[in-house]
């Protein structure tokens, strides 16, 4: 007696062969982040490290489940310390820019 | 007589003293000298005399003299002193020398220019106020930052139960129908997860295999991006729906060569612009379905008649017609190969692989604000797809729809071919001059000269015969052309 035979399996969806399907926000994000945290702790701009907060939460959010978790807490390690290192600098609360 | 003599004499030397003391007070100068020499035997008796009487005459006749304030029953003199001298006067009890009082004159003007530059009081930084207020855009930001976690989570459940909604829903109708349900892939062998991959906080894959005609079904769940507070905020302006992709492969044999959509009209456009095959096969613009009793919404792509009457049975109808506000789109295709790709053109050699599929897109009624007891109404569209299956391979083209959908796919072909004719000839000639590099190094790598000298004589012979072939050809064809 010949055996059924087996059931293809299961293949990723073609967004990981084309990358033009995939949303790039979480990329964009994380580009966002690390390049508001350097903004933040080389010109000692604090609304800059706290936009690189925000961005590292909206990458986190927006990430697939695939992505290396590395790079997210790096991100985040990075905008956070971006936040702390500009007030130990400069200890006077933030000014709004009107 | 002596006595006379000693009264007068008496009387005369103090007399005499208090010209002499006038003269002197005039200048002003040496008054405390003037004090303890004069008047040192007379401390008792002539201090009050002696004290009073220049004083008096100071208040009454110098007023620019200085003068004590500590005056007593002199207030009728006081008016002709100016305020400048009764500080003065209170001075004069204290050692103070006049070098203190040189500016003096300007001190009213002093107290004139005061109220001209006041004093600037310097606000105490921020940081050292002990107050909380001063960091009111910092509790702004943390706020915000708890308010989008507080959204990540809240999302993220929803999109969860969401999509374990649909699948309780959906589960027998799939495992009747499907040896396979769910899976990742990951295992050595097949068997039914029966569970969900997650691939996203608000995507969802299912994965079913194992039925007659089709190779296997991939069911997409694309919620909204109810975790990312931005995207919450964005759909306030722009309304959007959940979506259900479902893609089924088709076995070869299973299904006849046509390409065939129905949707609605803006999806359709997208789509035609977008996918590969529409644009190929199916030039004209998007047809209304009221022939076939379609709602106007809904509109037919087709590449040819036959299988447009082939696939608007009644069943078909019945289903477009009563879901058409969930449907989105729904496209059969053999020539199925995804969206056009942006390659460069040099990188474009070969046409891209096709596989024969039926693609689904269904809306999630709601809007947006999806309740999981909406999931239920999607349950009458898997039918629909189940239906489908069947009827893509039941379906058949007659003689002459075969022939014209092998004409098309055999246009598209030489059409492509055309464009890449360049590329291709280059790909050719680097291919040959590979062959020749290769083969040189082979002959220059051979040791011994005999057989090297036999590689050569070798090569040297194909190559005259590939000219000679040539010449040849170039003779026909001239031959010809007379």
């Amino acid at each position: 007696m010949v055996p059924p035979p087996t059931p293809p399996r299961y293949k990723p969806p073609a967004t990981e062969t084309n990358p033009a399907l995939e949303d790039p926000t979480p990329d964009y994000m994380n580009l966002l982040g690390m390049v508001f945290s350097m903004c933040g702790l080389m010109l000692k701009l604090k609304w800059c490290a706290w936009i690189a907060v925000y961005c590292s939460f909206i990458s986190f959010a927006n990430s697939r489940s695939s992505e290396d978790t590395k790079q997210m807490m790096s991100s985040f390690m990075l905008s956070i310390s971006a936040v702390v290192m500009s007030y130990l600098q400069n200890p006077q609360p933030m000014s709004p820019p009107w | 007589m002596k006595n006379l003599y000693l009264f007068i004499v008496v009387l005369f030397i103090p007399w005499s003293f208090t010209v002499a003391k006038y003269d002197e007070f005039e200048d002003g100068d040496d008054i405390m000298e003037y004090d303890d020499n004069d008047f040192a035997e007379f401390e008792d008796v002539s201090e009050d005399a002696v004290t009073e009487s220049p004083q008096r005459i100071i208040t009454t006749e110098d007023d620019e003299e200085e003068a004590t304030v500590e005056l007593e029953g002199q207030d009728e003199n006081q008016e002709d002193f100016d305020d400048a001298d009764t500080q003065e006067g209170d001075a004069e009890s204290e050692p103070y020398d006049d070098e203190e009082f040189e500016g003096y004159e300007e001190k009213p003007d002093a107290s004139h220019s005061k109220s001209k530059d006041p004093i600037t009081i310097v606000n105490v930084p921020a940081h050292l106020q002990n107050s909380w207020e001063s960091y009111y855009m910092e509790i702004l930001m943390v706020t915000g930052l708890l308010a989008y976690i507080m959204n990540y989570i809240i999302g993220k459940n929803k999109n969860n139960r969401l999509a374990h909604a649909w699948f309780n829903t959906h589960r027998e109708l799939l495992e009747s129908n499907f040896a396979l349900v769910g899976d990742d892939g990951t295992n050595k062998e097949a068997t039914s997860t029966g569970k969900l991959n997650q691939e996203n906080e608000h995507i969802y894959n299912l994965w079913c295999s194992g039925r007659v005609c089709c190779e296997g079904m991939l069911i997409q769940l694309k919620f909204l991006k109810r975790q990312d507070l931005l995207n919450v905020l964005a759909r306030m302006m722009r309304p959007a729906s959940d979506q259900v992709q479902i893609k089924v492969t088709m076995n070869d044999e299973d299904m006849d060569t046509y390409v065939f959509a129905v949707g609605t009209r803006k999806a359709l456009v997208r789509l035609q612009k977008e996918m590969q095959d529409l644009s190929e096969f199916c030039s004209d613009k998007p047809k209304s379905g009221a022939k076939y009793g379609l709602p106007d919404s809904l509109a037919i792509l087709s590449e040819m008649g036959e299988v447009t009457e082939g696939m608007m049975d009644a069943k078909m109808i019945h289903f477009l017609t009563h879901y058409a506000d969930k449907i989105e789109s729904v496209q059969f295709s053999d020539q199925f190969s995804g969206p056009k790709l942006m390659q460069e053109e040099g990188q474009l050699t070969k046409l891209p692989e096709t596989k024969k599929t039926l693609l689904f897109t269904f809306n999630v009624p709601g809007s947006g604000n999806t309740s999981p007891k909406d999931m239920e109404s999607l349950l009458p569209l898997m039918s629909m797809v189940i239906y489908s299956i069947d009827k893509a391979k039941k379906f058949r083209l007659n003689r002459e729809g075969k022939q014209k959908a092998d004409k098309n796919r055999a246009r598209v072909e030489e059409n492509f071919l055309k464009l890449t004719h360049v590329q291709r000839q280059e790909a050719a000639q680097s291919r040959r001059e590979e062959k020749k590099r290769a083969e040189k190094e082979r002959i220059m790598n051979e040791e011994d000269p005999e057989k090297q000298r036999r590689l050569e004589e070798a090569a040297l012979r194909r190559e005259q015969k590939k000219l000679e072939k040539k010449q040849m050809k170039m003779k026909q064809i001239k031959v010809k052309a007379m």
